[in-house]
């Protein structure tokens, strides 16, 4: 059961890493292929914590920030990036530790909304902090790697992030996120540490954000309070795993493919219309298909073939 | 000379100006069926909930094999060996029969089983016991209430328990079921683990349980083997009223 998603797994991955070498011609594809990868990586580290467990967290930007300020800052006082970027996932992490115990405290719609206020107040911080933020003017990095070299640093995060969620939703954890997702008190009566699950799960995902951060830090090479910290980064990590299929493996890089096309799309033409796209989406979503685009593909399958087959993602 | 495994001295709970549990002392000895009744309202599964750590007494202490597990979070008590099933069922409803079991297995007391497999073969066992071995792959939210009930007790002993604590298992079962429940119940025992049941059902406790507490008003009245306590005077009284006694 597990050979055919690895072998399919196998071939994507190898099919992606000549794309540069192929269509070295095009930087365009290029650049989106690596926006879909960082994307689809830090929307599947989101999921981690919000579909596998179950928490839906609004201020998971804190994570990108910090990894995007911290490999910055290291980097432009000679840091090497083989430090830097370590580094950055476990400030990242640290900070998730520093948060997740008071916010896990506070359950359901409760730890949604104070997880807003945690990302609102990590973004001040940073705007004010202006000795090492550089405040509301942001940062910026002399030069960037070349961009193929951000491409197969994207491509390997997401192969990484993807990789950790698959092996996680077999698991002995995954069991425990699927448990604190359905029923936490339930769960604790069969011996499950909660907190514990759902604190592991949030440092996980706040890594993998931290990682994220320096990647998109040494792409744009400016960063400011609002764009890494921003309230509108945090929706969007919501946005991608729900769009594709909460809690499944894929569906936050099929979220993320939605994402980026949409943004792309707009970008260009009618700048900010892309949210609009995004709000119709989502009560689409939300009303007729709540397992998102694979749930549909679920549908389209078991209409064909007659004996639907037992979802099974949701194990 | 009967060996106490589980006890709760003293053991109150008070929800602002109400006492739901007021000063119980129970004692439950290895091996036995302890069966725990009394009216609605009479604190019977307030006190499991804090005797398996969901809720913190405000007074008193318990113990489990000599140790003190007062206000030991609830996957520690259920690590330590005392497991619990839920009055009204708490089935994880997206996971299948088997991975609901599963949890347990992977969770409980130890040893644990190593891998996915292990895992399984634990879950198996607990369901077969229960028999709703053949329901294992459908999704726990296509279970009927008799198959619910089932669920929580082969979740709760998937985790190795020493002690099973069960609220209510019989509740809105049919004769039948009442019945294959009962026999499930004597079978979990021969397996070695010491039952404590909450049940409103007079005729299955008389037949089933060595020992009996009774809750009245969150105190304990009486105690005892069946037939004295359910002849007794105040327990007679408390059920049916003064009037009848």
């Amino acid at each position: 059961m597990a050979a055919k998603p690895l072998v399919s797994a196998a071939i994507a991955i190898a099919a992606l890493a000549v794309v540069p070498f192929v269509a070295s011609g095009s930087e365009y594809a290029i650049e989106v292929l690596f926006l879909i990868f960082l994307y689809g990586a830090m929307a599947t580290a989101w999921n981690l914590l919000g579909g596998f467990a179950g928490q839906v967290s609004f201020g998971h930007a804190a994570f990108l920030g910090i990894g995007a300020y911290a490999t910055t800052i290291m980097t432009s006082s000679g840091v090497s990036l083989w430090l830097a970027v370590p580094v950055s996932a476990l400030l990242a992490g640290a900070y998730s530790l520093v948060i997740g115990i008071p916010a896990f405290r506070l359950r359901g719609p409760y730890f949604s909304i104070g997880t807003i206020g945690i990302g609102e107040a990590t973004r001040l911080i940073a705007l004010n902090w202006t000795s090492l933020t550089g405040g509301a003017s942001g940062l910026t990095l002399a030069s960037a790697p070349p961009l193929v070299q951000q491409y197969f640093a994207a491509l390997a995060l997401l192969v990484a992030a993807v990789g950790l969620a698959a092996w996680i939703r077999t698991s002995r954890f995954g069991y425990a996120l699927a448990a604190v997702r359905q029923d936490t008190d339930a769960a604790e009566t069969l011996g499950v540490a909660t907190t514990v699950a759902k604190t592991q799960a949030l440092f996980l995902s706040a890594c993998i954000l931290g990682v994220a951060g320096s990647v998109y830090a040494l792409h744009y090479l400016f960063i400011s309070p609002d764009s890494v910290f921003g309230f509108s980064t945090s929706i969007a990590l919501v946005i991608m795993p729900i769009i594709g299929g909460l809690g499944t493996v894929t569906g936050p890089l099929i979220g993320a493919v939605v994402y980026t096309f949409i943004r792309e799309q707009f970008a260009a033409t009618l700048a900010n219309a892309d949210l609009l796209a995004f709000g119709v989406l989502l009560i689409a979503i939300v009303v007729f298909e709540p397992r998102g685009i694979l749930g549909i593909a679920d549908r389209i399958r078991g209409a064909r073939k007659k004996p639907a087959r037992v979802e099974a993602t949701d194990a | 000379m009967p060996e106490t495994i589980l006890e709760g001295r003293g053991l109150s709970k008070r929800f602002g100006g109400l006492i739901a549990v007021n000063d119980v002392d129970i004692a439950v000895e290895r091996g036995e069926i302890l069966g725990l009744i009394g009216p609605n309202g009479a604190g019977k599964s307030t006190l499991f909930r804090l005797i398996s750590g969901v809720m913190r007494p405000t007074a008193g202490s318990v113990s489990f094999a000599g140790k003190t597990i007062t206000g030991r979070a609830a996957h520690d008590v259920c690590v330590a060996g005392v497991a619990v099933t839920h009055q009204i069922v708490r089935p994880f409803r997206d996971m299948s029969v088997v991975d609901n079991v599963m949890v347990g297995a992977f969770f409980g007391r130890r040893p644990r089983p190593h891998g996915r497999v292990h895992a399984r073969e634990g879950a198996m066992e607990a369901l077969a016991l229960c028999g709703i071995a053949e329901r294992a792959d459908t999704p726990a939210r296509a279970l009927n209430l008799s198959g619910h009930k089932r669920l929580e007790i082969a979740r709760a002993l998937a985790t190795r328990p020493q002690v099973l604590l069960l609220d209510e298992v019989l509740a809105g079962l049919n004769p039948t079921e009442t019945d294959r429940t009962l026999e499930l119940v004597r079978t979990i025992r021969a397996h070695g683990t010491t039952i404590v049941m909450v049940e409103h059902n007079l005729r299955a406790v008389r037949g089933l349980c060595s020992r009996i507490v009774v809750l009245v008003e969150g105190r304990k009245i009486v105690e005892g083997d069946p037939q004295t306590v359910l002849t007794d005077e105040r327990v007679v009284s408390a059920y049916l009223g003064t009037a009848h006694a």
